[in-house]
């Protein structure tokens, strides 16, 4: 009864699971789930509706542009790559849900760039069971370097702390003297940054916490507001999401602060593209404003792997105005293409993992860090460089366009080391030959 | 000193743009007995609509009586396509009190979509001449600024405007009679559907007014209302529910309460900080500030 | 009401449970969490029905009593060590405490302000969970009940498991609400909610019984809370949003909210949009911005259709003003 019942709404889509499953037995068999012998299927989660989407709903689109890039010049190993895009909404009950059907129904060959921290957390124990490799996930929450707990899991970008412990070397270098307050979301995001200030030996005239999403109300920029010039900062670190710089932005400008408290901004909330559409005319406020970056700025027209990309958009990307979302999108998806070659002919779920940790550390990417990858580690990059905002809302090194010192460390207790950039060189055309 | 007058400030900054949102729920509820959660939806297309008029006509002055009329017929549209109807089906039913809420959550949902499918979910800017930069007295700048006086002077222009019909107009009377008394009300002539319908567009406008008001202030975005809605719904339980003055006393009794709540207390509790108020308020009078007690059930 | 003994009501159960269990062997894992999610939503929904078909009081709330259902549950397993059936009940009673409290203010408000206030509490109670490094912040509690017991066969699947557990628990639920509903109880508080004036004049103290309502329905709550918690594997945050409150509410007047088998059908309902609307979405295709924003579009007009059309809750006696 019950089973009847539950097929009444969904008859069509019983039918449309009885049909790919009757299309996918008449192809050769193949070994593993989600490769055929001329598609790969990959899955992605990621809030494409709700308040967390502006901004971050651009990303799985980059990476299927560049997806339909190398699968126009020839794919991997002669399989074109699919990527199912799943909207969660940023609820990790509806990502598990969204997952559900991505490795059960579409039966996807691994999960990639998969955003958010609880919400990946929620599908740990179905990727876990289900042995599903989750590459490059969009989080920067250290624990996901863990290998016992996340086996098949590899974060890409580096951890909220090691940001936080580069963010007090650079103030140590050159805001010493000088008093310094810090806005941080006030989650997980939030504590791994306090623990990696904390590393670093920061002091703060004020730390303000905020919950997430909250920024959208007056009342809460008004408190940052009234609390940064009670206590005189000169400068304020900004740990917190694109929004929240934005109504930063718009509440230091009303008290007219702006060029008074220098404005110092985390990874996660300095896309410019983004800034530029929540502020509008108050744009101009945010140049000068001082960024922590690990990818090269979307404005460096010297950047080999910036003027790839921005190509790749221009074709593939139906006019997506090129920022920092559309750069981390194609840099994960170049990852991606990667890891699929380094896996074989015939990769299976278990080969990618091993191809990873055998391989990832040489895999061309846009960073300039290195990537840390090995059979003993699933840390991926390690360091930042620091840039100013123009008035187009995009940084700018403070060592002049196109030169990059690199500030690296862990998520523990090393020091930060200041070095040039090391990156691997682009392959040909953006298309690799690993 | 300094700090607690800029409390102050923030709270009436705030508290004013919630008062505009809740007068936008109390006159639907006036009218027709629902929580309109729609009314979250409803202002962002009408603001949508203004941004639309904005980016052809290029003059804010012109596209915001262009939002306020959309703000209207999109209202009386949702009431009478919709809530109509439904009110009738129900009707004497067990989900009498709460259908109409679901229905209006569905309309928000749709709206949102809707609006996602046309401008897409990103951020826009809807924005005003106004400043938003806060006077200066001497040589602070306080934070309070020329685009909040215009929100605390429409939030009092939409309290005098509906005062002023409630009381001394026909239509008011009428207004009053439908919510009060349908059936009776029937009986003496007046078209109760056609007095609801109106109702919900004044509410309508008030809304679509507020959206016009408060975007500028930030972005525009599908969900950019989503807080307001709850302050505003809070705000009116706070003032309780029947009068607009109370929606406006609701609305500077969170926003102050709220101000003080985040720069005293601290910012731990910002999500909190409504439910406390609330209960506050409540536990004093359990009917809202301007609420009549116990005379009828909801 | 037909009358039936509780002995016939379990053999019933039983009987239900039994075809359930026995069918959950052939269907795929999919359709395995499906299920299970249909049995802990109707759990879920029953908690509102309870409130609002029969005692006549309004939660948008709910969803925060499910928190603390979930989260105490979590708490019980990692700090207390004990065995998931009995971290199901402290949900349950977590949920009754916090029910009870709140039940407390609830009988205070009347429709709106008390509509008002679980608003503002299920926005304001799981961004706690941030503040008490105990409750495990942003990214949560794992919550873990394990694999199937071996006797019950080889192969068994996670999500297959789930939906044992959380079938046995809707069964065992319903059993005691039917039951509880056919005692004095119930006819109390249906009789509170047709005429509060004539149950007060008929001796019924109305604030008690609506704070024994209120009780109830958070107890319920807090174990569907838990059941929720075992299949996502985790408590946190944003797991217990003010949209999972609305869902709750809005599956509650898809059942008819004064009919406990309705809320199983509010359930499937919930369970069957979302689905139904990526289907529709998938067919229609189109650009980026479409695929993003149709299912949210169909699932609304299904919503608003549905609510139109079905307002099926019984005709109650008007109460005469």
């Amino acid at each position: 009864m019950f089973v009847s019942r539950r097929n009444k709404g969904g008859i069509i889509a019983a039918a449309a699971i009885a049909a790919a499953a009757l299309v996918t037995s008449a192809l050769p068999a193949h070994a593993e789930t989600g490769v055929t012998s001329s598609t790969i299927k990959l899955g992605i989660t990621v809030p494409l509706t709700g308040a967390a989407a502006p901004g971050y709903n651009k990303v799985p689109y980059a990476m299927k542009a560049y997806f339909d890039y190398v699968n126009a010049n020839g794919g991997v190993n002669g399989r074109k790559i699919q990527l199912v895009i799943k909207d969660d909404g940023y609820s990790p009950a509806t990502t598990l849900s969204v997952t559900n059907d991505l490795i059960l129904k579409d039966k996807v060959f691994a999960l990639v760039g998969t955003l958010g921290t609880a919400n990946n957390e929620a599908t740990t124990r179905l990727v876990n069971s289900h042995k599903v490799p989750r590459l490059f996930v969009n989080t920067g929450f250290s624990a996901f370097a863990d290998m016992k707990k996340y086996p098949t899991t590899f974060p890409l970008f580096p951890s909220y702390a090691t940001e936080a412990k580069v963010m007090g070397k650079y103030l140590a270098d050159n805001f010493a003297g000088k008093k310094v307050a810090l806005i941080y979301q006030d989650d997980d995001f939030g504590a791994d940054a306090l623990k990696g200030f904390a590393t670093a030996g920061t002091t703060f005239v004020a730390k303000i916490p905020y919950s997430s999403l909250s920024q959208a109300d007056p009342s809460v920029v008004g408190k940052w507001v009234t609390t940064l010039a009670t206590a005189q900062a000169d400068a304020v670190i900004m740990f917190g999401v694109t929004s929240a710089t934005g109504a930063l932005a718009g509440g230091l400008y009303k008290a007219g602060l702006i060029g008074k408290v220098q404005m110092i901004l985390g990874s996660v909330g300095s896309d410019g593209t983004t800034l530029k559409g929540l502020l509008g005319p108050l744009a101009p406020a945010l140049a000068g404003s001082i960024a922590a970056s690990f990818l090269p700025s979307p404005s460096d027209a010297t950047d080999e792997y910036v003027n790839l990309f921005k190509s790749v958009n221009t074709q593939y990307n139906a006019g997506a105005t090129f920022d920092n979302n559309v750069l981390v999108g194609m840099n994960t998806a170049m990852m991606t293409v990667q890891a699929l070659r380094a896996a074989g002919t015939n990769p299976t779920r278990a080969s990618l993992i091993k191809a990873i940790e055998a391989k990832g550390s040489t895999f061309a990417s846009a960073a300039f860090s290195s990537i840390s990858y090995s059979a003993k580690s699933h840390v991926g990059y390690s360091g930042y460089w620091f840039g100013k905002l123009g008035t187009d809302g995009n940084a700018v090194s403070v060592d002049g366009a196109g030169k990059y010192t690199l500030y690296s460390t862990d998520s523990g207790t090393a020091p930060v080391v200041k070095s040039a950039p090391a990156r691997t060189a682009m392959p040909a055309k953006g298309l690799p030959t690993n | 000193m300094a700090t607690f007058f800029n409390t102050i400030l923030v709270g009436i900054s705030s508290g004013s743009i919630y008062a505009l949102m809740s007068l936008s729920l109390v006159l639907v509820w006036r009218s027709t007995r629902v929580v309109n959660f729609a009314a979250a939806g409803q202002a962002v297309l009408s603001t949508y609509l203004g941004y639309e008029a904005m980016s052809r006509l290029h003059n804010y002055w012109l596209s915001l009586p262009i939002a306020v009329i959309a703000g209207a017929l999109i209202s009386a549209l949702v009431e009478s396509c919709v809530m109509r109807p439904l009110a009738k089906r129900s009707k004497g039913t067990a989900v009498e009190s709460i259908a109409p809420v679901i229905a209006t959550l569905g309309i928000l949902g749709l709206i949102r979509g809707v609006v996602g499918l046309i401008w897409g979910n990103t951020f826009l800017q809807y924005t005003s001449p106004l400043s938003s930069k806060g006077f200066t007295i001497g040589h602070t700048t306080i934070p309070f600024s020329p685009l909040n006086a215009a929100i605390v002077i429409g939030a009092a222009i939409v309290l005098a405007i509906f005062a002023a019909i409630f009381r001394f107009t026909r239509l008011g009377l009428a207004l009053r009679a439908a919510s009060f008394q349908p059936e009776i009300s029937r009986l003496s002539g007046i078209r109760v559907d056609r007095i609801r319908t109106i109702g919900w567009a004044f509410a309508g406008a008030a809304g679509a007014l507020a959206g016009a008001l408060v975007t500028p202030t930030a972005y525009l975005s599908p969900n950019s209302l989503d807080l307001l809605l709850v302050s505003g719904f809070v705000a009116a339980v706070i003032g309780g529910l029947e009068s607009l003055i109370g929606a406006v006393v609701g609305g500077l009794v969170l926003g102050v309460g709220f101000a003080f709540i985040l720069q005293y207390i601290g910012t731990q509790v910002t999500f909190s900080a409504a439910f406390i108020i609330l209960i506050i308020v409540l536990f004093i009078r359990p009917q809202g500030i301007f609420g009549r007690g116990g005379s009828r059930e909801a | 009401m037909k009358r039936k003994s509780p002995a016939a009501r379990f053999l019933i159960s039983l009987g239900i449970g039994a075809i359930l269990l026995f069918a959950s062997g052939h269907v795929d894992e999919l359709r395995a969490y499906q299920g299970a999610q249909v049995a802990i939503y109707a759990i879920a929904i029953a908690s509102i029905v309870l409130l609002t078909g029969f005692s006549g009081q309004i939660s948008l709330g709910h969803g925060a009593l499910l928190a603390v259902g979930g989260y105490a549950a979590v708490i019980a397993q990692i700090h207390w060590h004990l065995p998931y059936p009995l971290t199901f009940l402290i949900g349950g009673i977590a949920g009754a405490l916090a029910g009870y409290v709140l039940g407390i203010a609830a009988a205070r408000l009347r429709g709106p302000y008390l509509a008002g206030t679980t608003l503002a509490l299920a926005v304001g109670l799981p961004s706690l969970a941030n503040q008490f490094h105990i409750l495990g912040g942003e990214q949560g509690l794992p919550f873990d009940v394990g694999t199937a017991p071996t006797w019950i066969g080889k192969d068994f699947t996670q999500y297959r498991w789930f939906f044992w557990v959380a079938v046995t628990a809707a069964l065992a639920i319903f059993w005691l609400l039917r039951n509880l509903l056919s005692t004095r109880y119930g006819r109390r508080w249906r009789a509170v909610r047709a005429n509060p004036t004539a149950a007060a004049l008929a001796g019924i103290d109305i604030a008690k019984a609506k704070v024994l309502a209120f009780t109830l329905s958070s107890a319920v709550a807090g174990l569907s809370g838990a059941l929720f918690a075992m299949l996502l594997g985790l408590v946190a945050p944003l797991a217990f949003t003010l949209t999972l409150s609305f869902t709750l509410v809005t599956g509650a007047v898809l059942a008819g909210v004064s009919n406990l088998g309705g809320s199983i059908v509010g359930a499937l309902v919930l369970v069957a949009i979302p689905e139904l609307s990526n289907v529709v979405a998938t067919h229609l295709g189109g650009s980026d911005r479409v695929t993003a924003n149709l299912p949210g579009v169909v699932t609304s007009v299904l919503l608003i259709v549905t609510v139109l059309l079905a307002p099926n809750g019984p005709r109650i006696p008007r109460r005469h003003k």
